[in-house]
């Protein structure tokens, strides 16, 4: 019994930090149809930060998280004035933003991955933190990896609670649903995309740097994340991002438990076989009305 | 008795809460020039999108020439020959007018044979409506009212025997909106092909039509002459709440 | 240009690239050869996604099927075989793929293709360790340079020829009808899935075919240098400053940017692949007709 629910706890710890990356995403897209394919790059960028904070300054890595998310926010403010702002204000339609973003964002993934490459090298780099083990009911976890998780589902719980009952976050719904509309009532969308570009990417520097504590990381360790985070938001819903919470934790259950029975280097096959499944019976996502 | 060209029977839409098209029954037969007429919101358009094959229904069959096309892609239809038009004219915006009607031709106008000669022949149908002069000119260089005939001339290019035409005469003049009821009619007269048509300014469309269907609130309230429709309680009470709707004058 | 004009102009390049061989240095023909390369890749990806207006990143995937197709099959089959194999392994794949997303929306498409270069690596290293007990396959019955070049460059041709065949035919009509309007192309008779799928996976073939065909120049082969993202993102960039829409464009643009990539290289081995990065942003932002608009610009200010 204890196995299973290791495996089982296991799943949703990563489903917590794919929770919060797709969460950032469904943001980006569903407000403003930028497909920031360069969203797992700033997770490591995250992760590597804390790394640093970790090791040069000797900073526990919880409380260099807050340090990290104001960064990254600062940095996706940045980004989005130099690289995004530019095609919102002069593409003819939404599908030439998406189209003019997606290239941008590959760009950056480019320059950002082999920036870092650039600087730290392409050698794993990690540190120790918490892992002691603690036993829950029969199972065992590493200390590293319950907080992690808490915090993941922290974050989403936050971001929710934000998007459902601050005005900030009514703005960006009401944004999502109805631009114009919003943008009637005084909405501002000059301050409103960069705030929301710079939360999600806050978002996935704050994953990044969780991920770090647990595990090794490298330039490379955020592409993956972008696509799962893509497919987390077709489980759950574009703009919705309670479906993120829930449509992440399932994929990271699903991916447990498929690993287990296959075998772990069969995780993006599985992934990607969510996605068509989920594709082929509900082409609209779990969660869409 | 002449088999139905479209026979579309028991229609529903929903659009989450909303049912847009409540159990809609219509049947048009080779040659018949039908009316869809009805206040905003009453779903005509909604309608069309089912019977040229872009929407599914969620409930009801779409019979085209006895072959049930229910749930089957747009071409199907096309292929079929049902062709269509839309609110937006939605031309080849970087194409030629004649690159326009060319398309349809290759497409689903290439299986399909037509007595009339016209339908061979680009320039005869760009003549037809009128646009001969524009043949070469960039379809989203024209007028919107220019957009508006070649739409009809990209739906004549697939050679249909039915023809679905969306508010055709919209934001026209007075001269503009008669002259366009004549193509209309003269589509169905002088090509032989079966047109159903949705239009806003219903006093002209009573004018020309031998039929008229009237929707309201998704659901079809009359269907037949329009001296007896124009008639009913029914029809009368839908457009009372219509602003600016003139009254319906009987047809000739 | 019309269709058989620009054949025969083809036909006449593809002549004077053949006897590069016994004209240029080693170093040039390579240089030359990754030019093909690219051409051949960049044009096949333009034949898809120029007219759909779809952004493929699916490159990678399907260069790395073909030239795995040559890391199994060497020895065992000739060399023209195994690029046919991969060709023809690469389209399937795609056709599989294809069926399962074309539908969907522009953003999902270009990153469930970006993915799928992991799926495959993954998958393939998978089955190289249960199956075949092995990380990477070494390469001992490779070919001679010319062979390869010739390959390469027939491969390359064959891609160009197509691609003119299609702008002239009715499927390249279709496909600029869907990239148009693809509900308004649908109504007019158009299969658009189908269509898609189609036009795909013939692009899927041939950069599977320029993957089999390259693979032989390494003399080790593994999942992860196979499966590099930068041929993805160097047909792309390549693609889309040279001008999807055109032919001409990604021809011009290859080779100036494979010209470009090796003098960045030798300049700045470590930090090249940043810079190309950030040059993919700049054209974007600044010149997103590609170099291609800034000819229409000229012209009309010269008409």
């Amino acid at each position: 019994m204890g196995f299973w629910l290791e495996l089982a706890a296991s799943g949703l710890i990563t489903g917590g930090i794919y929770a919060v990356v797709a969460i950032g995403l469904n943001l980006q897209y569903g407000l403003m149809r930028i497909m920031n394919i360069s969203h797992g790059e700033f997770l490591m960028l995250g992760a590597y930060l804390t790394w640093l904070a970790h090791t040069t300054f000797k900073l526990n890595p919880l409380l260099s998280l807050p340090a990290v998310a104001l960064a990254m926010f600062a940095l996706g403010l940045v980004v989005y004035r130099l690289c995004f702002y530019r095609i919102a204000r002069t593409a003819p339609a939404v599908e030439v933003i998406e189209a003019r973003s997606l290239l941008v964002g590959f760009g950056l993934m480019f320059l950002v991955q082999n920036a870092v490459y650039l600087v730290w090298g392409a050698d794993l780099r990690g540190y120790s933190y918490l892992t002691d083990p603690v036993d829950i009911a029969g199972a065992r976890f590493t200390a590293n990896r319950l907080l992690v998780f808490a915090f993941a589902v922290a974050a989403s719980l936050l971001l929710l609670a934000v998007l459902r009952w601050t005005m900030i976050g009514k703005a960006v719904r009401a944004m999502m649903q109805s631009p114009i509309g919003a943008q009637m009532v005084g909405i501002d969308t000059a301050v409103l995309h960069p705030v929301v570009f710079g939360a999600g990417l806050a978002l996935a520097g704050v994953a990044g740097g969780l991920l770090s504590m647990v595990y090794e990381i490298s330039p490379s360790m955020g592409e993956p994340y972008t696509v799962t985070a893509l497919i987390v938001i077709t489980l759950g819903g574009l703009g919705s991002a309670l479906g993120s919470l829930i449509g992440g934790f399932i994929l990271g259950v699903v991916e447990a438990f498929g690993m287990h029975f296959t075998s772990p280097s069969l995780k993006m096959l599985l992934s990607y076989a969510v996605l068509v499944a989920v594709l082929l019976a509900r082409p609209k996502g779990l969660f869409s009305r | 008795m002449r088999e139905a060209l479209i026979h579309a029977r028991g229609v529903r839409v929903r659009f989450g809460g909303l049912v847009a098209v409540d159990g809609v029954d219509l049947e048009v037969r080779a040659g018949e020039l039908v009316g869809v007429i009805g206040p905003n919101g009453a779903g005509k358009t909604t309608f069309f999108h089912t019977l040229s094959g872009v929407l599914v229904p969620d409930e009801g069959r779409l019979l085209v020439a006895g072959e049930d096309l229910t749930g089957r892609a747009p071409h199907v239809y096309a292929r079929h020959g049902v062709a269509r038009t839309f609110q937006t004219p939605r031309v080849f915006r970087d194409m030629t007018a004649a690159q326009n009607v060319r398309f349809g031709l290759q497409f689903a106008g290439r299986t399909r044979k037509h007595a009339h000669d016209a339908f061979d022949d680009v320039h005869a149908i760009l003549g037809f409506l009128g646009l001969a002069d524009a043949a070469e000119v960039q379809a989203g260089g024209l007028t919107p009212a220019r957009q508006r005939l070649l739409e009809i001339g990209v739906a004549l290019g697939a050679r249909p025997r039915v023809l679905l035409l969306d508010e055709v005469a919209a934001g026209l003049t007075h001269n503009e909106i008669d002259a366009t009821a004549q193509l209309v009619r003269r589509v169905r007269d002088e090509l032989g092909v079966a047109v159903i048509w949705i239009e806003h300014a219903v006093r002209v469309l009573m004018n020309y039509v031998e039929r008229v269907a009237v929707l309201h609130q998704g659901r079809k309230i009359a269907d037949g002459a329009p001296r007896n429709v124009s008639k009913q309680p029914a029809v009368i009470e839908a457009y009372l709440g219509e602003e600016g709707e003139p009254e319906m004058k009987e047809a000739p | 240009m019309r269709a058989r004009t620009a054949l025969l102009v083809t036909l006449g390049a593809a002549l004077a690239l053949a006897t590069m061989p016994w004209l240029l240095s080693d170093f040039a023909l390579s240089l030359t050869l990754s030019c093909l390369m690219y051409a051949g890749l960049a044009v096949s990806w333009a034949m898809f996604c120029g007219p759909t207006h779809y952004l493929s990143l699916a490159t990678s995937a399907f260069f790395g099927i073909g030239a795995y197709v040559t890391a199994w099959g060497v020895g065992t089959l000739a060399y023209p075989v195994a690029v046919l194999l991969g060709g023809l392994s690469a389209a399937a794949f795609a056709a599989l793929v294809g069926a399962a997303v074309l539908h969907l929306r522009g953003a999902y498409f270009a990153v469930i293709t970006f993915g799928l270069g992991e799926l495959v690596r993954h998958a393939i290293t998978y089955f190289e360790k249960s199956y075949a007990h092995t990380v990477g396959r070494v390469i001992a019955d490779a070919p001679d340079a010319f062979t390869i070049y010739f390959t390469v460059l027939a491969v390359t041709l064959a891609a160009v020829g197509t691609s003119i065949l299609v702008r002239a035919s009715r499927f390249g009509l279709a496909l600029a009808g869907i990239g148009s309007d693809e509900e308004r192309a649908q109504t007019l008779g158009v299969d658009a899935r189908l269509t898609k799928i189609a036009a795909f996976t013939l692009s899927a073939a041939f950069a599977g075919a320029l993957g089999a065909a390259m693979a032989v120049r390494w003399t080790y082969i593994e999942p992860t240098s196979v499966f590099n993202p930068f041929i993805g993102f160097q047909t792309v960039l390549i693609a889309m400053v040279g001008g999807a829409q055109t032919l001409i464009g990604p021809i011009v643009s290859s080779v100036f940017f494979s010209l470009l990539t090796e003098f960045l290289r030798l300049q700045f081995p470590y930090a090249f692949l940043a810079i190309l990065g950030l040059l993919l942003i700049i054209l974007v932002l600044y010149l997103p007709g590609g170099l291609a608009s800034l000819f229409t610009r000229w012209r009309k200010v010269h008409a």
